[in-house]
This record gives C-alpha cells, structure tokens and sequence, in this order.
C-alpha cells in the first residue's frame, strides 16, 4: 500500500517533469519485479502506426527486462486474425495475457474467454470490464486540454472540421465526448456537420482530400477555424490540406505525439496548433510492470495512467525535443 | 493426344519427339508435385513434433473452426477457376469474393441491428451475395470482359457499397443463429467448425460426384469441345460467379458469429482465397483445381499459422512462407501446363 501511494507520488511528480520520467519510473520498480519462468501473451491489432509500435516495443522489451518469455503477435489490423491469434493463444496457457487496442465489440467475448480460461489479462488502451488493469493514458484529461487549447486558439468562437470516424474506439469516443462537453461552454465553437470520417489504411492522403473539399466548400477566410482529430495521423493529412490551400487561419488539433506531427507543432511555419503527445512506449512498459506485480500477489489497480503532454506553438520547442529524442532512441521516425 | 489428329502436318519423326518430351516433362511435373507435397507433409511433422500441443484435439478444433471462413470462401473461388479455366491471367477469377463477402456481412448486421429476425437477414445477405455473383457473370458472360478486370471493378463496386452502408463502422450483431454459431457444439465439435465440414461435404459431393460437376470441369477445361457436345458454356460459366456469391454471403454469416460484428477490411482476405484455391492444384494429379484439395490447403494454411505461434515463430513469417508457397505453386503449375501446351 505505502509502495503504491510512494509509486503515486512520485508518478505524479514525474508527470510535470515529463521530460525524463522514461528514464525514471523504469528505474523505480526494476529491482523488485521478475518474470522469471513466466510466460506473457502479446496481442496487438496492428503495429502499422508510431503510436501501437511504439506501446508493442515497450511491452515486449519490459517482459525481456524482466526475464519473463513473450509470445508477440502481430494481427496486422485484421479481426479475424486477431481472433485465430487470441484463440490459439487460450490454447497456449501463459502466465498472462496483455492485450493492444482492437474493436471492443469483436473482441470483447473473446477476452472474456481468456479470463474463463484462468488467464490473467491486462490491456494497453482498452478499457474493457474483462481486463484487471487497463494501462492508458488519462483520456478524460487529454480530450479536454486539446479541447480547451483550440478553444483559446481559435479566441471562442469559429467552426470545426470533425474527424469522428472511430467512435467505436473506445479512447476516440473519451475524446470526442470530451471534446463536445467542452464546447457546451463554449456555444459560439460550432462542429461543422455533417462530421468528416477518418479511415484506415489511407489515413492521410483521405483526410488531405476531406479536409481539402471542406475548405473548397467554404472559400471564404475565417469560415472554418480548426480541424480536429481524435489521433494525429488525420492530423497530417488536415495540416498538408490547410498549408496546400493557403489557409493558415486554419489550425489542427489531434492526439498521440507521432513523430511528424510534433516537428510539425515545432515549425512556427506550420499549421499544426498542438498536439496532446502520449508516451506509448512507457505505456506498455507499465502495464507488464502491472502483470509482474499481479503474478507476485500484489494487488493492481483497474487502470494506470502513464501522463500525457500537451506541445503547443508556445511550449514546443522545449516540450517537443524529448519524444523526437525518445522516438529516435527507439530507431522509429 | 486428340491434338495430334488435329495437326496432321505433323511428322512421324516429330510426333515421336515430341511424346518423348511431354512424357519426360510430365514426369518431371510428377517429381515437383510429389515434392510440394512432401514439403507440405515435413513441414506438418516439424510442427507434431515441436510445437507444443500442436496435436491436441483442442488445437485441432481451433485450426477448422479459424479456417472455415477462409474455406468457405475458397471453395467458391475453386468452382470460378474450374469452370472458367485456371489459365492464370485469361480464365476463371473472382477478385470479388472477398469484398463481397464484406458487403454481405454489413447487410447481414446492419439488419440484425435494425430489429429484423435471422429468416430475413440471412435470406437478404444471400440474395446480396448472390446479386454481387450475377453482376461479375454478366460482366464476364454478358459482356465479354476478362475475368481479372471483370471480378476487379466488382470488387470495387462491392467495396464501396459496404462502405456506403456502414460509414466505415464496426456494426455490432447478436441474433439466436449467431448465438448458436458462437457456442453451439455437437459431439465436442463447435458450430463453426461442423458449418466448413458440412460445406465441404456438400460441394465435394456435387462437383467430384455428380454428371454436373463432370460438365463444369469440361467447360473450363476445353470450351470448343464442351459447346461441341451441346453444353451451354455461358450457363455453366454463370454458375459458377454466382455460387461464388452464394459461398461469400454464407463466409459473411459465419464471419460475423466470430466477429460479433460486421468490420470493414474484409477485403484483406482476398490473397489468402486465392492462395488457398492455388495450392489446391497441387494435390491434383493433372494440376486441376479440385474442392478436396482447396480443402487441404485451407487446412494448411491455417496449421500454418498456428503452428508458427505455437513454435513462438513470429507472425511476419507466415505471410512470407504463404507467399513463398504461392509462387512455388503457380511455378509448377505453369511447368505442368508447359507440358500440356507443347502437344
């Protein structure tokens, strides 16, 4: 218990100097957790994206740390893969299982198997009720702080271009619904329907023709203020659209901390407003902190927020540096 | 041989040379196929002897139940191949059963979730599939267009409908069917995979053991010589694209029980169908597309895969071996078809 508030304090410490916490939260718990002999699961939907490599690396090389054997699998975005990879896993009976992202509604009943077959499951970004631990980041608190950062830049009042096509991705819809509970403080920000999709694969050469059809719709300067998205990919896509079409009135808002899009922040030149950047690879290193800890009798809270940071024109150029640092470390661009 | 009559300008001397050389081909064609099959056969014991519990009747079970949608599918791609030829790049090909199969599964949900019962929704996501085969055989039949462009704008077409329907979304379904799709079992074998062993069952028996499956074979073998002998070839060709569509909405009914949900990207499944229906040619002594032998190969793929994990060997590799597989096939099957087209 003590450990636990020790770990909280000092989480939460590390949270405001995010800059360094990759270095010292691992560092923290090293000592005392083992997977010696243990036997982890790995399922991701995909690894296409910075983000869920990123969180997949982080999870396979805690387990190594640790000394545990991991058996990664890799869906490369396909359900029924997904599927066959969880079933033959529950076949496979390791010591646990961590679960990566995915459609909630296919896999739910089958994360349900896993725990009716004794396995212990943990998930990185899914809140699911079958998951001891969720390790994520504070969604409600990202959503928000986008939310409200576009709000202040667009001086409250003006219209938003929408991406809302993964609703059913359960950190999309936090976001989202965070995103509208902001505005109803702010009735004179209005969301532009009909709402644009966002798409897998395609993400951006898509969302560079929505955004550049909406913006051709309304030709006028001022019209449109902002363009959101629930991730960052979309984000690019909108922000090549915007500088394409000379319309740098307009800015993009969107969330994970993608590479690109935090140098695209940094350039004063770009039309990219912010971006809440997550620490995917220190996410999945937390949750197989959470699995070591559950396999040695301690007790795991439900969910695990690993702290998130929002780059703005303002702070980039300080709070930007490190996750091009840490993504160049990791050999990801 | 017939061919030979047919081309009386040919010498003796040459006629001879040219047995000779089709004989020491043949052979040759023999040898490699033998040897696909041997490495098929190596590979399977590799895995019954190291991956752990690779031979469980649990494991087993898993591997059918992973693979009947994949076979499903597949067998309807074998009956376009057998009845359109399996000339690769002029005969028989649906580039659209998989996103068919898509569209079918969006109907089928997207029904279910407005509150219609399974009667409906199963029987609209038939007559859909099987609209989506008659539109690919009046493209191929009707108009005349090469298959590979036919079934590809189809795809397309079909693609873009599903996208239309469900805006890209997952479509959430649960109905009774499903429910006893999902966790139904009939003497320790669930549902799913007594649906692909039914299925299989059923299209061996009609295409290997009946006078309509002999002609289907005689139309995509030999089309002249099939039209000499009175066969409707447009009719049979038809056939087949629409039991094509017929196999993709019954693939989307069980996809949705596994997925408890119509997802988008169905499509991806297209390169697994084709591999599948490809490598089923080996385990034919004339290199000719056969149900039984799509069967063994959708079995093999899905072993395939489940033994790599159960070796813990990772995922990527799977799609490399399947793609090297595919080309080793399509190899030898051209090598058997040299053969044949020298007579």
């Amino acid at each position: 218990m003590t450990r636990s508030m020790k770990g909280l304090v000092k989480a939460l410490a590390l949270g405001l100097a995010a800059a360094c916490s990759l270095a010292a939260i691992s560092g923290a718990t090293a000592e005392e957790l083992s997977l010696k002999g243990k036997r982890i699961g790995v399922s991701a939907i995909g690894t296409d994206h910075y983000w869920d490599l990123m969180a997949f690396r982080g999870i396979q090389d805690r387990v190594k740390e640790l000394g545990g054997e991991v058996i990664a699998l890799d869906a490369g975005r396909k359900d029924q893969q997904q599927i066959a990879q969880l079933q033959t896993l529950i076949a496979q009976k390791p010591d646990a299982i961590i679960e990566q992202l995915g459609n909630l509604e296919v896999l739910n009943p089958w994360l349900q198997k896993i725990r009716d077959a004794g396995i212990p499951l943990f998930t990185v970004d899914t809140a699911t009720p079958h998951a001891i631990n969720n390790t994520t980041s504070n969604n409600y608190n990202i959503g928000a702080e986008i939310a409200l950062q576009m709000v202040a830049d667009m001086g409250g009042k003006g219209n938003v271009l929408v991406f809302n096509g993964f609703y059913s991705v359960p950190v999309c819809k936090i976001r989202y619904d965070q995103l509208k509970y902001v505005l109803t403080s702010f009735p004179d920000v209005k969301i532009v329907e009909p709402e644009l999709r966002d798409v897998i694969p395609n993400t951006v050469q898509s969302a560079y023709s929505n955004v550049t059809d909406m913006l051709t719709k309304s030709p006028e300067k001022g019209s449109i203020g902002a363009v959101w998205a629930c991730w960052d990919v979309p984000q690019i896509g909108a922000t090549q659209a915007v500088e394409a079409a000379g319309r740098n009135e307009v800015k993009t808002y969107g969330i994970d901390g993608s590479p690109e899009v935090v140098k695209m922040v940094m350039d004063p030149k770009s039309s990219a407003g912010a971006v809440a950047a997550q620490q995917p690879y220190e996410i999945g290193k937390t949750s197989v902190d959470n699995a070591a800890k559950y396999l040695a009798g301690q007790k795991v809270a439900p969910f695990t927020f690993v702290p998130a940071v929002l780059i703005n024109k303002e702070n980039a150029a300080e709070k930007g540096k490190p996750f091009l640092d840490a993504a160049e470390k990791a050999g990801v661009k | 041989m017939s061919a030979t009559a047919l081309h009386p300008e040919v010498g003796v001397s040459d006629e001879k040379q040219a047995a000779a050389k089709s004989a020491g081909r043949r052979f040759g064609a023999l040898v490699v196929r033998l040897g696909a099959i041997a490495a098929f056969a190596a590979i399977m014991a590799y895995f019954v002897i190291f991956a752990p519990g690779f031979t469980s009747t649990f494991n087993l079970i898993n591997v059918v139940e992973q693979s009947a949608i994949l076979g499903v599918l597949a067998y309807g791609m074998t009956a376009v191949i057998i009845g359109g030829g399996s000339d690769v790049t002029e005969g028989g090909i649906d580039l659209s059963i998989a996103a068919n199969m898509g569209l079918c599964a969006a109907v089928y949900a997207t029904l279910l979730s407005m509150g219609y019962g399974d009667l409906l929704s199963v029987l609209a996501a038939i007559a859909v599939g099987m609209a989506v085969g008659a539109l690919n055989a009046l493209a191929v039949v009707g108009l005349g267009i090469l298959p590979l462009l036919a079934t590809l704008a189809v795809l397309n077409v079909a693609a873009g409908m599903e996208l239309t329907l469900t805006q890209n979304t997952v479509v959430g379904a649960s109905s009774p069917l499903l429910g006893l799709l999902v966790s139904g079992s009939f003497l320790g074998i669930s549902a799913l995979a007594w649906a692909l062993i039914v299925f299989s069952a059923i299209v061996i028996a009609v295409i290997h053991g009946t006078a309509f499956g002999l002609r289907l074979y005689a139309v995509g073998g030999h089309p002249e010589a099939a039209r000499a002998a009175g066969l409707s070839v447009p009719f049979y060709v038809s056939f087949t694209y629409v039991l094509s569509g017929f196999c993709a909405a019954v693939a989307s009914i069980l996809t949705v029980s596994r997925l408890s949900a119509s997802t988008p990207g169905s499509g991806e499944l297209l390169l697994s169908v084709l591999a599948a229906a490809l490598l089923g040619t080996v385990f034919s002594r004339r290199f000719v597309p056969t149900m039984g032998g799509t069967l063994l190969s959708v079995l093999f793929i899905g072993l395939l895969a489940n033994g790599f994990q159960l070796l813990n060997v990772s995922s990527y590799w799977v799609n490399g071996v399947q793609g090297a597989l595919i080309l080793l096939v399509v190899a030898i099957t051209s090598f058997a078809r040299g053969s044949e087209g020298s007579r």
